[in-house]
């Protein structure tokens, strides 16, 4: 798979990349351009045998301002993975659907339009809601989404606990007037 | 979408932009709801049913009424901590989870599990199969009005939940299955209670054979229901008995083989029906398969051994940065995990992999057109989906 | 279809005369499996508080709240878990680094009040809490390693015969393991004398970040080549890690640190040093009270000079500690950067003898003084001028000055503190057979553990509960030590029991030396009349209020003076202590004192 791969490495534009599972003969990652991607992914289904979308979902790489969509693809043949990632730009989430080579990428779409917030232009019920009925914040998959504070704002915490730290509690006991409480 | 061996086709709304352009207001159809609380539906999701007649002209899968959020959790907990938390992706067989949540972390950690450790964890994981199989054909039984059948299984559940209870201290979340092999080794005389809890079993579905497969009512309505060509079996990421009763062999435990699962003598139960029927069989062959498994591990385990290996300290753990996914096969399918960590404490993503996210949505509003609306729930059950694995 | 498919499903009316598994509560008990996961249970003696379970804990249902009074390796904290929120996963039993919480196999508890389900197991009274089926961490498996990463040492073969340091540190594999082993609760900062910030400073181990944790070590601790060798490590014994097996290498983590940085970089990395803001503070002694003080003193602002007697600074660090223990360099290493920062050192300047108290008294603002233990405990025995008795601190300083000392070819010393072994292990170096005699058991003895053991291994040989009589003039060798044998009897609720001379037992070790290391007391010979009176002492110790003061308002006074613990980092405590003190005695009452 490996030489079919460096093959079309120019025609995609794809990078392989080893060092994420050089333990693993089944497994293998490949970058590939935003705009590649559906081009590739076709080529894979049709031609080279990859038929099976494990799964389609993004990873939020906020520090370095992308999000990894990663389809997982899988050919029967050979019970080889094939891991498809793709640096999306956080600013400007929008990608080519594929829903059109697999149908259930459509719900993948949905979900992750939701979790997200990445667009798929013409994927089917895109704007649906998929799990979060009247959800009006943050996409709450998003690193930046805050499930703390929104638990704080939301819900209502159980009076009446309070913990101690060992150390702390320990000074307070044992030490309060010594040099290092002043 | 309209079904492939759909009659009166005339009845159907004109499709556009990808939605039925039905008019409620013309008297021709009815929208009714099943779900969430239906005794027809696999947990807590429902189906928006379009119907005219008696049958349905378009379906919706609605999800959303168990969302935990795990893996939004997960982002803010520590690899040990995930660890009680992923079991209950999937209620009924939480097994899976613990097995491929502990595997990708050690593929990412490096670390190696113990033999005996390995086979406990394949002990667990099909002892899980057999269970969840228990409580599913009870509801493939139910839906087609046969409670009583639920009623034999689901006490033969709580046997195999008091095996797990002795096992793992947990009947429900097992919470066994530990990055670095398994918590405990198997108490003393475990494997003569489970063989008499196998024996069981195997009495309760003998009983069934009779009771549900030579019921002349399960047979008229199963068959023939919810038939996937094969040919949609790649297309709509059709995995587990759903593909194997349309003829198409595929097995993880196989072809991908896991834990010990290449020195067991076993092949990939298949049919050919594609329907309802088809793939109850499969199933419920499988679950004698689950059963001899059972035996073949018992008989081959070695006899002791050490069945952890040691962590680094587990409250600040960091595991190197990279990407996994590692599957298996449960009772619905191919389940998998993908994991991506940034070498801190904390998983960067884990997704989940569950088959119900395809069979129950893209799959079910797809096989539920053109069906009887008295059928719908043994359709639903028949692809045997669990919700919570849709929105973990 | 066929008309089996009619009949067959009738064939199974005969389950319904099988027994039902339902149970009829309550008459029918259904206790939980043996290792069922059900109600906690926790052992209030054995718990230590570390909130280690709380720590874990995913689900944020533990809570540490004061339970008892908080002790010696215990915080007195106990948690307390809501059932709101637990999930009964048992990763807190799992970590429990002391043993003590376990599940039982109780499953049913019914309550109309929603409060009662936030309780602190071994605490409330439970039906369960004396279960002894129930979830319990299974032989086999464990989330803490409770073996301590081994320190590669020099051999006992090896190590006797030279002064080469014993102990050669940890590779950065190794320290990052051995730091890995940590849970960070923190027991330890009450314990030590210093408060460092122990688990902060091993975590910057495990990050790799050496700066960091310099940054944390100087917060308490100046000193910290020499303390990372040879401090006697309270913090140790109370290490919850400890409970499974070995604590931590607290002390030798710490060493690790100060080896991976080279002292010209000490400078970029600490604290920028503030300008001096006029006024002068004099510490007498250069021990590690005096040094603490007047490094901390010169972070405050305050220009410093230490007034030492001795040829070099250090004190009992340099004098009183053999190299192979302690490196000289190692010391330097402390000194060099104190004395970068500003700080005065006048070496062989005996206060009282080369320059009187009155005179810095006068010139200072203020004085501490940590001038330590100097002078030897005799035997009090018959004999005990003979030649060839020599005291263990008059030895080790000859050998730190470059001198040999005539020790001949066998030695007997006498003690069992750290001066002791110091003295035997010397002794060892120079070739000379060694018997150490000690008058308790070798679990009283004061030297810290892995002395005694290195003693022993190096072959000397020990002999405990011996009183030694008289000595004599010898005629093969120097002299005869007659000892005889002790019985140890009780001596009172709470007081360990003391060792009587066995009446009419005598035995005779034929030795060239004998070194009386017993303890020593302070020498305060150098302070005038006039200081000298409104100075309290209690039992020889210095009387200081919690400033480090003493009577004379001006005057502080730290150290082996000053603490009943006697051991480098209380000095070191009490030097911080006391620079704190001496910084709000300035601030805010010096106006106040000068009226006077």
């Amino acid at each position: 798979m490996r030489t079919q791969l460096q093959q079309v490495s120019t025609r995609f534009s794809i990078t392989l990349i080893d060092e994420l599972a050089p333990e693993r003969d089944d497994l293998l990652f490949v970058q590939v351009e935003k705009d590649q991607a559906v081009p590739f992914l076709t080529w894979l289904q049709e031609l080279a045998g990859y038929t099976h979308l494990v799964f389609f979902t993004a990873v939020d790489f906020i520090e370095e301002g992308y999000f990894q969509l990663t389809y997982m693809v899988h050919d029967y043949s050979t019970h080889q993975d094939l891991a498809v990632l793709l640096k999306l730009d956080r600013e400007d989430p929008v990608v080519e659907s594929i829903h059109h080579l697999w149908p259930h990428a459509a719900t993948y779409q949905q979900e992750m339009y939701e979790m997200y917030g990445i667009e798929f232009p013409g994927s089917p019920r895109l704007h649906d809601d998929f799990v979060l009925e009247g959800w009006d914040d943050l996409p709450p998959m998003r690193r930046d989404f805050d499930t703390r504070q929104y638990s704080e704002d939301t819900y209502f915490p159980r009076g009446g606990r309070k913990s101690r730290d060992t150390a702390e509690y320990m000074k307070e006991q044992l030490y309060p007037g010594e040099a290092e409480t002043w | 979408m309209v079904g492939d061996k759909v009659k009166n086709r005339d009845k159907f709304p004109p499709v556009s932009d990808g939605k039925s352009q039905y008019d409620l207001y013309s008297g021709k159809y009815l929208k009714v709801w099943q779900g969430p609380q239906h005794p027809g539906i696999t947990g807590n999701m429902s189906l928006e049913l379009v119907t005219s007649g008696d049958q349905v002209v378009e379906a919706r899968t609605h999800v959303g009424y168990l969302h935990r959020g795990f893996e939004k959790l997960m982002e803010r907990r520590k690899y040990i901590q995930c660890f009680p938390l992923v079991c209950r992706i999937c209620v009924p067989e939480p097994d899976f989870n613990e097995h491929l949540f502990a595997e990708c972390t050690e593929e990412l950690a490096g670390i190696t599990v113990p033999e005996r450790a390995q086979w406990l964890r394949a002990l667990t994981l099909e002892m899980a199969r057999l269970t969840s199989f228990l409580m599913w054909i009870g509801g493939q039984a139910g839906s087609f009005g046969m409670g009583t059948l639920g009623q034999w299984t689901v006490t033969m559940r709580d046997y195999m939940l008091d095996l797990f209870e002795e096992l793992s201290g947990g009947r429900i979340y097992h919470m066994y299955i530990i990055p670095g092999g398994v918590r405990s080794d198997i108490p003393e005389g475990y494997f003569s209670r489970v063989e008499e809890t196998l024996q069981k079993v195997e009495h309760v579905l003998d009983d069934i054979e009779l009771a549900l497969f030579h019921n002349a009512v399960f047979k008229k309505r199963a068959k023939g229901l919810g038939i996937i060509d094969p040919s949609l079996v790649d297309l709509y990421g059709i995995t587990g008995p759903n593909a194997r009763a349309s003829g198409i062999s595929r097995d993880v435990r196989k072809d991908s083989s896991y834990l010990i699962y290449d020195q067991l003598d076993f092949q990939p139960v298949t049919d050919v029906g594609g329907d309802a029927y088809a793939r109850t069989w499969v199933r419920f062959q499988e679950m004698y398969q689950s059963i001899d498994l059972i035996r073949q591990m018992m008989h081959r385990m070695p006899e002791s051994g050490p069945f952890f290996t040691k962590l680094p300290n587990v409250l600040h753990w960091k595991i190197p940065a990279g990407q996994t996914y590692k599957r298996a096969e449960c009772t619905r399918g191919e389940y998998g995990f993908f994991m991506v960590s940034d070498g801190s404490e904390y998983p960067r993503r884990v997704a989940v992999r569950g088959p119900s996210y395809t069979h129950a949505v893209t799959l079910m509003e797809r096989l539920a057109v053109g069906a009887n609306i008295a059928d719908v729930a043994g359709l639903m059950v028949s692809l045997h989906t669990y919700p919570p694995e849709i929105e973990r | 279809m066929s008309i089996k498919d009619i009949i067959a499903p009738f064939s199974v009316w005969k389950r319904a005369f099988e027994k039902p598994y339902t149970s009829k509560r309550p008459i029918d008990e259904r206790p939980g499996a043996a290792r069922y996961r059900g109600f906690h249970i926790n052992d209030m003696a054995t718990c230590i508080g570390c909130g280690t379970c709380e720590e874990i804990c995913q689900n944020a249902a533990i809570d540490m709240v004061p339970v008892s009074k908080t002790k010696h390796g215990d915080s007195g904290l106990r948690p307390m878990i809501d059932y709101g929120r637990c999930c009964w996963c048992a990763l807190c039993v799992d970590i429990c680094p002391s043993g003590s919480l376990g599940m039982s196999n109780e499953y049913i508890w019914v309550d109309s009040d929603p409060e009662v389900f936030r309780f602190i197991p071994g605490q409330d009274n439970k039906s369960w809490n004396d279960s002894s089926l129930g979830y319990r961490r299974a032989e086999g498996y464990d989330l803490l390693e409770g073996e301590r990463v081994a320190m590669p040492m020099l051999s006992f073969e090896e190590s006797q015969k030279s002064f080469i340091e014993m102990v050669q540190g940890y590779s950065e594999e190794q320290a990052k393991r051995e730091a890995d082993r940590c849970v960070a609760c923190g027991i330890c900062i009450a314990t030590c004398p210093a408060h460092m910030k122990v688990p902060d400073y091993i975590e910057a181990i495990r990050e790799g970040d050496m700066e960091e944790g310099l940054r944390i070590v100087y917060q308490a601790n100046p000193l910290p080549a020499s303390c990372g060798r040879v401090c006697s490590h309270a913090c140790e014994y109370v290490c919850a890690v400890k409970h499974k097996g070995e604590a931590l290498s607290i002390r030798w983590l710490k060493r690790y640190i100060i080896d991976q940085i080279y002292k010209n970089d000490y400078q970029k990395i600490l604290d920028e040093i503030p300008e001096e803001n006029g006024r002068h503070i004099a510490v007498i002694g250069s021990g590690p009270g005096g040094l603490s003080a007047a490094y901390y003193l010169r972070l405050l602002g305050y220009a410093v000079t230490v007034y030492d007697a001795n040829e070099k600074a250090g004190g009992m660090l340099r004098y009183g500690i053999p190299e192979y223990r302690l490196p000289y360099e190692q010391v330097d290493k402390d000194i060099i950067y104190i004395e970068g920062l500003g700080v005065t050192i006048e070496q062989d300047t005996r206060i009282g003898v080369d320059l009187p108290l009155t005179d810095l008294y006068k010139k200072h603002d203020a004085i501490f003084f940590s001038t330590g233990l100097t002078d030897p405990y005799g035997l009090n025995i018959a004999g005990e001028d003979l030649k060839g008795v020599m005291s263990g601190l008059g030895m080790l300083d000859d050998v730190t000055q470059g001198k040999t000392p005539e020790i001949g070819s066998s030695v007997v010393v006498i003690g069992g503190g750290n001066v002791a072994m110091d003295a035997a292990r010397t002794s060892r170096r120079y070739e000379a057979d060694v018997t150490i005699l000690y008058r308790r058991r070798e679990a009283d003895m004061p030297a810290d553990e892995e002395e005694v053991e290195e003693a022993q291994g190096e072959g000397c040989q020990l002999i405990t509960q011996a009183i030694p009589l008289r000595l004599e003039k010898g005629d093969k060798t120097r002299l005869r030590l007659y000892w005889g044998r002790a019985e140890m009897v009780p001596d009172g609720e709470g007081r360990r029991p003391k060792p009587v001379l066995v009446e009419g037992s005598e035995e005779l070790i034929e030795c060239d030396t004998v070194i009386p290391a017993i303890g020593q007391a302070a020498d305060y010979s150098f302070i005038p009349e006039e200081l000298l009176s409104s100075i309290e002492f209690t039992r020889g110790y210095v009387k200081v209020n919690e400033f480090y003061q003493t009577g004379d308002k001006k005057i502080f006074a730290g150290g082996d003076i000053a603490n009943s613990k006697r051991d480098a980092i209380s000095a070191i405590a009490n030097g911080h202590s006391a620079a704190k003190g001496i910084d709000i005695y300035l601030k805010n009452f010096k106006e106040e004192v000068s009226r006077d």
